[in-house]
């Protein structure tokens, strides 16, 4: 293949994954249909993780005045929001709430979309675009956890940047020194301290929000430009104008779920369903307290983590992270039937994972 | 004697003629059991009329026989000093309702030659002796404050005593006239239920809150079309009206709330006195473990030995936590031969921090994914996820003058130049290793 074709295909798919004919207000938005049809929920998933990131940047900004990132002041800070601030302990409620929300909306996202197959020509970059969303919203959560620096947040952050070393032992000669690297690199000291905390502040509130808002806007003009994908195999008869029917019913679904995360950060705080011991301040001088574990949304690794050798999981997160990128072109063929399979299989077993991982953890080590 | 007759006989007369004359009336007139709506002759006052004093009655009403019914929960909710305001407040305000409701329907009836037609006395009996009653009603909310607390050791047992055909007017005799008449004028609706329009109480039309509006009209086509999409048009707007009303209104209270929300969480809050020094405590304790922290790292930077703790403060059953200098948590225990015992607390799996406390099997726990290390021998069990050992670190001991009494190398070697009795009184020290140093 010569210079000159390899030149040529590469301006051809990027003229077909954004023709300038249609970037036009007429195009991309009135002109625009939703498709009907029984899968139709599946285009509110990411309407709606997009919501929750809004709350998240909303109510982020609000921590934002009153959190001091710094170890002797971060958990007084936090306390001093919860206990002082009025509407403090609502706007941290609704920060964590929707940050699981968010999570759990991106996950499903995902997995709508595979199942309609959403993602074959001209969508491959808004795939991709969307798996890097996912892990950037995963790095959210786990950089947002440490903030807290209470028992909890430190110790899971020391274990989740322990594995990376792990990773070291499986790499031959000079390379072996390489995760070891990296995790000092995140940590910026010997143990997870001061250092630490000023890197995950910095990447949680400046880097990763900057980071994500750029590739969502990728994603979201490559969206607008494609339009919905028809998500099932016989076109949908009917179909409904997306200005002004759609997003009316995009935004109704927005305040009622609003209503739901408003009633529920006011009741229930994200907290409570931890003992306090794991709460405390963190103290570097006692012993690490009993169950220290990560956010439910990291149990589908974690568990595993648990119960099997740590290079079966290291492969196997390879191997899903390369499937995740190249699934434009690894399932272009594949049916939908396959397809919906595969994901009612993945949801399954990410559904097990989550509410029964310990269960099973605890059966397996007795 | 007028006593008697006004509050023992004509309560037992009305009640046996309501009930009488109601059952006679509902089965020889059926058709009369209603309040003869006038609604088709005139629609607009009976509008701004009826709906104002039917909404003030009803829950005046409702008020005075839950009063009535529950006088124990009724107490409760007038011993509150905001809800016998609220209470008051709110039966007053119905009350004006209703007495405007009465004035439009009173004027409706006396104006309109079409409702004329079909008045009869009783009629105008009827809304006089309501305005009577109202107004009376009224006027004890003012004249008479808090009736509703002071009712339940009056009327209340009054009324029961009537029920249980004891009558008892101790509670009522010396209530001021207005209260009096209040209540007089309340069995005379009683005795004129079956025999005026007051009957339709007894239908109580609780299917109208959820059927659909109707309108009623002249049997006449012309007229018909024309009232028809009158009243659609009306509908429309009115449904347009109520819900633009309704959402400005919540929008509104929404925006306010909201801003004063927000702006207070901005303004931030202002502590008391008490509230201050208890957060700078705080502070204070959280800043002081970090110049811990802090001086614990330079003191291992600077110091060739590290104290961990005096010989006799250790034992063999539970350990005292230090920094080594790779400020990396360890553990100080006293070994079987009475020397010291010190093993690294940091988890060969993924770093936790190990538990302090030894079990019977002489082991030490990580929590975090259960590892038991031998802390002779520093090996965890081998069910464990952490398969290093942890590591011992090696020590001396010094007395006051810092002269070294005893010292364990890494490889585990022990060297004593004294006897355990002069050991007792020295301290436990690590110290840099040349690594370290460097």
């Amino acid at each position: 293949m010569s210079l000159n074709s390899v030149i040529n295909s590469t301006f051809q798919f990027v003229k077909d994954r954004f023709p300038v004919e249609k970037l036009n207000y007429h195009s991309m938005v009135e002109k625009k249909e939703v498709p009907v049809h029984k899968m139709s929920w599946g285009y509110y998933t990411g309407g709606l993780t997009m919501f929750f990131f809004m709350i998240q940047v909303v109510t982020g900004l609000f921590l934002l005045f009153y959190y001091q990132p710094t170890v002797s002041e971060a958990n007084v800070s936090v306390e001093y929001i919860n206990k002082y601030v009025a509407g403090g302990s609502l706007i941290r409620n609704m920060h964590a709430w929707s940050s699981s929300c968010m999570i759990f909306c991106a996950v499903l996202h995902l997995l709508t979309a595979f199942a309609m197959k959403s993602f074959v020509k001209p969508r491959e970059i808004t795939w991709i675009a969307g798996v890097l969303l996912l892990f950037i919203t995963f790095t959210f959560g786990f950089t947002g956890y440490l903030l807290p620096w209470n028992q909890i947040a430190v110790n899971a952050t020391k274990v989740g940047l322990q594995s990376i070393e792990y990773i070291g032992e499986y790499l031959p000669g000079q390379l072996a020194d390489v995760p070891r690297i990296i995790r000092e690199t995140f940590q910026g000291e010997a143990s997870v301290g001061q250092s630490t905390l000023g890197r995950f502040y910095a990447l949680h509130v400046v880097i990763l929000p900057l980071t994500l808002v750029s590739l969502l806007g990728l994603h979201l003009l490559s969206v607008q430009i494609h339009g919905m994908s028809q998500g099932v195999d016989k076109p949908a008869k009917k179909s409904e104008k997306f200005m002004s029917i759609f997003i009316f019913k995009d935004l109704s679904l927005w305040a009622f779920i609003f209503l739901c995360l408003f009633t529920v950060s006011m009741c229930i705080p994200f907290e409570s369903f931890l003992p306090y011991p794991l709460l405390a301040p963190y103290n570097p001088l006692g012993s690490t307290p009993a169950g220290i574990k990560p956010e439910w949304y990291f149990f589908f690794v974690y568990y595993p983590l648990e119960m099997l050798p740590f290079w079966v999981i290291l492969l196997a997160s390879m191997i899903l992270v390369g499937v995740l990128i190249l699934t434009p072109w690894i399932f272009k063929g594949a049916s939908r039937k396959t397809l919906g399979f595969l994901t009612i299989l993945a949801s399954l077993y990410l559904v097990v994972m989550t509410i029964f991982g310990e269960q099973i953890y605890e059966l397996f080590k007795h | 004697m007028t006593n008697t007759l006004l509050f023992i006989v004509l309560p037992y007369l009305a009640v046996f003629a309501c009930v009488i004359g109601s059952i006679y009336r509902t089965r020889k007139e059926p058709m009369s059991y209603s309040s003869l709506s006038s609604q088709f002759l005139e629609n607009h006052g009976l509008m701004w009329g009826s709906l104002p004093w039917h909404l003030g009655i009803l829950l005046i009403l409702l008020a005075h026989i839950l009063a009535f019914v529950c006088p124990g929960f009724w107490q409760t909710l007038t011993s509150n000093q905001v809800l016998l305001l609220s209470i008051e407040a709110a039966g007053f305000g119905l009350s004006i309702l209703c007495l405007v409701g009465l004035v439009i329907l009173a004027i409706r009836r006396l104006t309109s030659p079409r409702i004329q037609a079909v008045t009869t006395p009783m009629d105008l009996f009827v809304i006089a002796l309501l305005l009577a009653q109202v107004a009376l009603g009224a006027a004890m909310a003012v004249h008479c404050k808090w009736g509703s607390a002071w009712c339940s050791g009056t009327t209340t047992p009054y009324l029961w005593s009537l029920l249980l055909f004891q009558p008892d007017l101790s509670t009522i005799e010396d209530l001021p006239l207005i209260a009096k008449s209040h209540i007089v004028c309340a069995w005379l609706f009683i005795l004129i239920i079956p025999f005026s329009r007051l009957i339709h109480l007894f239908a109580v039309p609780l299917e109208y809150l959820f059927r659909p509006p109707q309108n009623v009209v002249w049997n006449n086509s012309r007229k018909l079309k024309e009232e028809c999409s009158a009243f659609v048009a009306e509908d429309t707007r009115r449904h347009f009206l109520k819900a633009a009303l309704g959402i400005g209104f919540g929008a509104f209270l929404l925006s306010v709330g909201t801003l004063n929300k927000v702006f207070n969480f901005f303004f931030g809050p202002r502590l008391s006195k008490k509230e201050e020094t208890e957060l700078m405590e705080v502070k204070l304790a959280h800043l002081e473990s970090t110049v811990d922290q802090r001086k614990l790292e330079l003191e291992r930077q600077a110091s060739n030995y590290i104290m961990v703790a005096a010989l006799s403060e250790l034992n063999q059953s539970s350990g005292k936590y230090f920094i080594d200098y790779q400020m990396q948590p360890a553990i100080a225990f006293k070994g079987k031969d009475g020397l010291p015992l010190l093993i690294s607390a940091k988890c060969t799996h993924l770093g936790c921090t190990v538990g302090n406390k030894v079990d019977e099997q002489g082991r030490i726990l990580c929590p975090c994914h259960v590892s038991y290390f031998n802390i002779e021998t520093g090996q965890p069990n081998a069910e464990a996820p952490a398969k290093a050992p942890l590591g011992h670190l090696s020590w001396v001991i010094m007395d006051e003058r810092g002269s070294i009494l005893a010292s364990r190398n890494l490889e585990g070697k022990t060297a004593c130049s004294v006897n355990q009795q002069a050991l007792a009184n020295g301290k436990v020290y690590i110290a840099k290793s040349q690594e370290d140093k460097t």
